[in-house]
């Protein structure tokens, strides 16, 4: 019977039957649908993916034409930065990495950002990105953007004034716990608001808010309201809204946002929400589980991807780095299936852009 | 099967996430004769289906710590007849969590830590950027499981220091360890020795409550 | 990671419209299709052709909107984004700034 050369979702190189890469295609799909409460592949759509996993080239893509925006989060890290956030360990000024991108690379889009890459931090150093951001305004071309994870997390204790909801409900403090997590999300949008407009004020095309959510949901509901203030004091900013997973984390359960609550809401729902604080495009997130291969993998988040792309007004940028997207969870995310999941999420998901 | 309708109305009660609720699920279960070792039995397999729930996306973490708190009021109420029969209350081991040295992500290893506490383990969270050595110390001190979180490439390496420490201190064979997060894999978890590779906090949950069932 | 995405779909940034097409989702919030459009529209070109390198090197030099080799004497940066505001009938935020600092 023949065998075609896959992956597992840590990166590791298995070989698989057409039976069993569609068995995987077939419950990566299921889980997703069950979950979201979406509709599953159709059988055509799993032929499509089996047909793109089973390619015989080291490499696959889309049909010319068929071409989709690739914007970049991060900003220069991907260069400067250590093995932590999969840098190359590369020194080289912010400037530099910024053209690099842009003449280099082929970048659609490209981002300014500080290296912790969080709100919090960017605060006391206002004033220096603002200055940096006017500078490599005036040489790149591309739309250049700041980027920043509003990482709610540093607003807790020890590095933030408020406790930390998920030990104080270990302590069965649920209310403390709650109000922990409100005020920490009042804080946040505040400070968004202070850092964005300022870097607008700079000359940025827009601001990258990346890895919305990862503190749960009262970190999405700051990081929209903080949307909401940017847009409203700035009506031309380019906003991008980035997600941190596929579902909003319920850490206190209740918070809500244009009357709705948002834990538990999965890319579709996600992006009506974001839509409605103001954003332009929107970045949705489908998370690798390494133990299961890529076929399991990339159903499953070509059908949480598709139903969002369908249902949305906005534009939506797929994440698709190092355990997101269907891609392994592989620092040295193998090209093979890179490009895979590639092509996927712009023929099947119908992505704007990656 | 005796007791079905109880069983079930425990079931829907404990996924209810309401502590009355449950509370007056597990009075009539007593009521009806079903013994204190079952009811509890009973509330602990479904507090199981309750983190899976959470990490769907269908119950939040406030739901996960009311029904654990549900079932902690019901092994209070149900005290005297489990020590009678031999049920200690006691919990099933004591386990040390943290996310480690120089990585300071603390969620995940959260909600992980307040899964074990819901499933009965005496958690003793460290919180996040943990020196080595006290994971150490907790192990001596009579935790027989060591959980370690890292979210970085750069400090999953830690895990397979704390590991080699605890070779060296002569309590590797003492100790159950524990490896997520998410750069983590059962590779990594393999490839370092590690006992239990958590792909999901519910997953480490199982996986280590089937060690001490 | 850059290569391969770029390799597999990407439009090409600035060695094609890329830089384009990006602007006019975000500015005008249209799905990559229709964004397209609109710029292939403003370029007299097709959807097909605002990705092709070798038509978009020579008229991107001859627009004045950046080009990804360094030729002396051709526009880059602010000036480049002026044409490109023209040329998109959209403002830019540096451009406006740039406009503000001037006497």
């Amino acid at each position: 019977m023949t065998e075609y050369y896959t992956r597992m979702g840590d990166g590791k190189r298995v070989s698989m039957t057409k039976e069993q890469i569609m068995a995987d295609l077939q419950a990566g799909t299921a889980d997703a649908a069950d979950m979201g409460e979406i509709p599953a592949l159709s059988s055509a759509e799993m032929e499509q993916l089996f047909e793109i996993i089973a390619d015989k080239n080291r490499i696959v893509g889309v049909e010319p034409g068929h071409e989709v925006v690739l914007t970049y989060d991060i900003g220069q890290l991907d260069f400067t930065g250590d093995n932590g956030n999969s840098g190359n360990g590369v020194d080289m000024g912010r400037l530099e990495s910024a053209l690099l991108h842009e003449r280099a690379l082929g970048a659609d889009t490209f981002e300014l950002a500080h290296a912790d890459y969080s709100i919090k931090p960017v605060k006391p150093i206002i004033a220096n990105e603002m200055q940096t951001m006017e500078e490599i305004q005036n040489e790149i071309v591309a739309p250049y953007f700041y980027g920043a994870m509003p990482n709610m997390g540093l607003y807790y204790a020890p590095d933030g004034p408020y406790g930390n909801p998920a030990d104080l409900l270990r302590e069965f403090k649920m209310e403390e716990s709650m109000a922990s997590s409100e005020a920490a999300s009042e804080h946040l949008a505040r400070d968004i608001e202070y850092v964005s407009t300022r870097i607008i004020q700079a000359g940025a095309d827009g601001f990258n808010f990346d890895t919305t959510a990862s503190a749960g949901d009262a970190d999405f509901v700051g990081t929209l309201k903080g949307v909401e203030a940017l847009r409203k004091a700035c009506p031309d900013a380019y906003i991008n809204v980035g997600m941190a997973g596929e579902s909003v984390m319920g850490i206190h359960g209740g918070m809500e946002y244009d009357g709705k609550i948002v834990a538990g809401m999965y890319p579709h729902q996600q992006v009506k929400v974001a839509e409605k604080a103001g954003a332009d495009v929107f970045g949705p997130v489908c998370n690798t589980n390494t133990s299961k291969s890529l076929a399991w993998n990339l159903a499953r988040s070509v059908t949480f991807i598709k139903e969002c792309v369908k249902v949305a007004s906005i534009p939506c940028h797929v994440n698709m780095g190092m355990g997101v997207g269907g891609i392994p969870m592989c620092e040295t995310a193998p090209i093979d299936a890179v490009t895979r999941c590639n092509k996927a999420m712009v023929e099947i998901a119908h992505v704007d852009g990656i | 099967m005796a007791f079905e309708n109880e069983e079930k109305k425990l079931h829907d009660a404990l996924v209810s996430c309401k502590v009355p609720d449950i509370a007056k699920a597990v009075e009539e279960a007593h009521a009806a004769g079903m013994s204190a070792t079952a009811i509890i039995d009973c509330l602990g397999n479904s507090m199981s289906e309750v983190g899976v729930l959470f990490e769907r996306g269908k119950l939040f973490l406030p739901h996960v710590l009311s029904a654990a708190n549900g079932m902690k009021k019901a092994m209070d109420d149900l005290g005297p007849e489990l020590a009678a029969g031999g049920e200690t209350g006691e919990a099933k081991a004591a386990v040390v969590m943290g996310t480690v040295e120089g990585d300071v992500h603390d969620i995940g290893k959260s909600i992980c830590s307040t899964m074990l506490q819901c499933a009965g383990f005496e958690v003793h969270d460290l919180g996040r950027d943990v020196p080595k050595g006290n994971f150490i110390n907790e192990v001596q001190n009579g935790c027989s499981f060591c959980g370690m979180s890292a979210l970085m490439t750069t400090t999953m390496t830690v895990q397979k220091d704390v590991i080699e420490m605890l070779k060296e201190a002569g309590l590797r064979d003492k100790v159950t360890v524990m490896v997520g997060g998410a750069p983590v894999t059962q590779a990594y978890a393999d490839k370092i020795g590690a006992d239990i590779y958590g792909e999901s906090a519910s997953e480490t949950t199982r996986k280590a409550k089937e060690l001490v069932a | 990671m850059a290569v391969p995405h770029y390799m597999a779909s990407g439009m090409g940034g600035i060695r094609t419209a890329g830089d384009l097409v990006a602007r006019i989702e975000y500015d005008k919030n249209l799905k990559v299709d229709k964004a397209k459009e609109y710029v292939a529209k403003k370029l007299g070109l097709d959807s097909l052709e605002i990705a092709d390198e070798y038509i978009m090197r020579e008229l991107r030099e001859e627009l004045k909107i950046g080009t990804v080799t360094a030729v002396p004497g051709v526009p880059r940066g602010i000036a480049a984004k002026m044409n490109i505001e023209k040329l998109l009938d959209i403002k830019i935020n540096s451009c406006e700034k740039f406009r503000g600092m001037l006497n």
